[in-house]
């Protein structure tokens, strides 16, 4: 007990004394980093701070872009969609110009369209298949194409916003000579020729 | 004349009745009473022509041969002559030996001479009459040399000549034919010519563009057609001389589609059809003074393809006022009134006859057509008729759109075969039919008048 009182007594002085000298030895040489590696941690982290400020920029700009992106494929889906179905063309019976009950749906259609957009400007074609006359075809075409005109008309829509043109015989859909092809070479088509940039679906 | 002789024996045709006797009843349940489809045919004399080897050398040192050769396929389609050719040249000498030539069976002999005089020539053509032993004609015609682009018509004259010497009337060697036909490697209708013995095939137009319904100016110095080449049709000319073309039925016309031009005789007023526009129907136009715009026909129908008489005083169209998808051909005065049906037509069963175009030498209208829908022929029916008689004169395939030639005898028409579409020509007189041009497919064919030396 007295032994380990004494060295402690002892550590006490020798700690006093060296408290009292004047001039402390010069701390040992540090070891930590030096100026110029914290220099480049410091320009380091600015760096990583700055990537990844850009990055959630980026992130953000990225994501407002895709909202975008989504809204203008939305509106140029339903603008393509409303296009479509005004350019959708229509077909006839063998050398009749009488509007058919499955030209009726896609004519009513086009029809709602048409009178949500009343600065659209329509080029009506008419074509009739291969068989008759090269000359009398041209007459049947136009009246499959003033057949048209005269439906809209029907629905109250301005008949000067459509123009017609025939075609008769010589522009086929399909360049064959059978029951099929000649189905789908009489018909109307439809070419907006103003107006139409900007649709409005029908209300 | 010869067409109506034809049509005075056409009286005793057999009632419509095809070589098949299972469809002979069915066809005969689609006739219409009263209406008698005929293929009588007059027993025509052919009498023959024997040609003697031409004589004679171009300044080029070319032989006649190439004479001989074009002037005896004209005549052998003329459809008028049993021609004799390329007969040995043994059988030339100083005078002619009627007993000779009788003796081989010859009616007519022809002999040629070509005289060189430096870069043109002359053909001497002397006809004999070998029955009677005599010199009947003689003529001489001037000839570019065998290189010439102009060569083959100006033989082709001498040919018609040969035929009016003959038989009075005029020939078709001398003209070609305008069709329109899809340009090769393209999806465009252009217009083409051919020379009526079925050589010198070329292009004519270059419209990038559907081009139709040729016309010729009466003096066959103009085309008349219609094109889409602004999108719509309208209707231009084209001088043949130069290839220069004009729009002309837009001063008359802003709006609606213009089509199937025709000229009128007086080679000024062209008659056309508008569809779709404010106003439709037939109209004629002043293209010289570029006036005078005329309303002949037109309403809720479609009138079209308007064909003059040779005297200008009346024309026939298309017109489907009696229904939709059946047309019928009728006839009218030029400047408008009440039309005439001139297609067999009974009610409730109406045919489909289009395409009328009028012979240049007579009162017959040739069209197309058939009472039962399907399948269409070539007919031909006398204005005076009214529809009660028509001549049948194709009975294969199909065949659309004919047009008459100069010589009022023979019809140049699109012709569809099981083994390939083509040009053809059918003689009025007999019924033969030949090709001008196969594996193509044409459309809207128009025979010129007698072309002349420019």
């Amino acid at each position: 007990m007295s032994a380990r009182r004494a060295t402690i007594v002892a550590l006490a002085i020798v700690l006093a004394v060296a408290a009292c000298k004047k001039d402390p030895p010069p701390p040992p040489a540090p070891t930590g980093p030096t100026t110029a590696e914290i220099e480049r941690a410091r320009q380091d982290s600015v760096a990583r701070v700055t990537r990844s400020r850009d990055d959630s920029v980026t992130a953000a700009n990225a994501a407002r872009d895709r909202a975008a992106t989504a809204e203008r494929d939305r509106l140029a889906a339903s603008q393509r969609g409303l296009r479509t179905t005004i350019e959708a063309m229509v077909h006839f019976d063998y050398d009749e110009a009488d509007i058919t009950a499955d030209a009726e749906r896609v004519l009513r259609e086009k029809a709602d369209i048409l009178r949500a957009n009343p600065d659209v400007r329509m080029r009506i074609q008419g074509h009739a298949d291969e068989r008759g006359s090269t000359e009398y075809n041209l007459a049947l075409s136009s009246r499959r194409a003033d057949a048209v005109k005269q439906f809209f008309a029907g629905f109250g829509l301005d008949a000067s916003r459509f123009e017609t043109t025939s075609f008769g015989e010589e522009r086929p859909l399909v360049n064959r000579s059978d029951e099929a092809a000649w189905a789908q070479n009489r018909r109307a088509e439809f070419v907006v020729t103003g107006g139409g940039a900007n649709l409005r679906p029908e209300r | 004349m010869t067409l109506l002789r034809v049509f005075g024996a056409a009286v005793a045709a057999v009632t419509l009745a095809l070589a098949v006797p299972a469809r002979a009843r069915a066809q005969e349940r689609d006739s219409i009473p009263g209406v008698t489809l005929g293929l009588v045919y007059e027993t025509l004399f052919t009498p023959a022509l024997a040609i003697r080897p031409f004589g004679g050398r171009f300044g080029g040192e070319t032989s006649a041969n190439p004479v001989e050769a074009i002037v005896a396929r004209d005549l052998r389609n003329s459809d008028r002559f049993q021609v004799m050719d390329s007969l040995p040249p043994a059988m030339t000498g100083e005078r002619i030996d009627y007993p000779l030539w009788d003796r081989l069976g010859a009616v007519w002999l022809l002999t040629g001479q070509v005289e060189a005089q430096g870069d043109r020539s002359t053909l001497l053509l002397e006809l004999h009459d070998v029955v009677y032993g005599r010199l009947k004609e003689s003529g001489r015609f001037p000839l570019p040399n065998p290189e010439a682009p102009d060569f083959r018509m100006a033989v082709h004259r001498a040919s018609d000549e040969v035929v009016r010497w003959i038989a009075g009337e005029p020939g078709m060697a001398a003209s070609r034919i305008a069709f329109s036909m899809v340009a090769p490697g393209t999806q465009n209708k252009e217009l083409y010519l051919i020379d009526a013995d079925g050589e010198n095939l070329h292009r004519l137009t270059n419209h990038a563009s559907i081009v139709l319904s040729p016309a010729w100016s009466p003096d066959g110095s103009r085309l008349a057609f219609s094109s889409y080449k602004t999108g719509v049709p309208r209707i231009y000319i084209r001088e043949m001389a130069t290839g220069s073309e004009r729009m002309v039925s837009e001063r008359a016309f802003q709006t609606g589609d213009h089509m199937t031009p025709a000229w009128a005789p007086d080679g000024v007023t062209l008659a056309f059809a508008v569809t779709s526009g404010e106003r439709s129907g037939i109209f004629t136009y002043n293209v010289q003074r570029n006036c005078c715009l005329t309303h002949l026909t037109g309403g809720r129908w479609n009138d079209i393809s308007p064909a003059y008489a040779p005297d200008g005083r009346t024309l026939a169209f298309n017109s489907n006022r009696l229904g939709t998808g059946q047309p019928q051909v009728y006839v009218m005065p030029a400047g408008g009134g009440d039309p005439d049906l001139i297609s067999p037509y009974a009610y409730d069963r109406p045919g489909y006859f289009t395409a009328p175009d009028w012979s240049p030498v007579g009162d017959l209208v040739a069209f197309h057509g058939a009472i039962r829908r399907g399948t269409y022929h070539i007919l031909v029916a006398r204005i005076e008729d009214r529809g009660r008689r028509v001549r049948q004169l194709t009975w294969e395939g199909n065949n659309e759109d004919p047009s008459w030639a100069p010589d009022g005898r023979h019809i140049v028409f699109k012709g569809e075969r099981r083994w390939g579409k083509g040009l053809f020509v059918v003689d009025v007189a007999t019924g033969v039919t030949r090709t001008i041009l196969t594996g193509v497919d044409i459309t809207v064919p128009e025979w010129s008048p007698a072309l002349p030396a420019r």
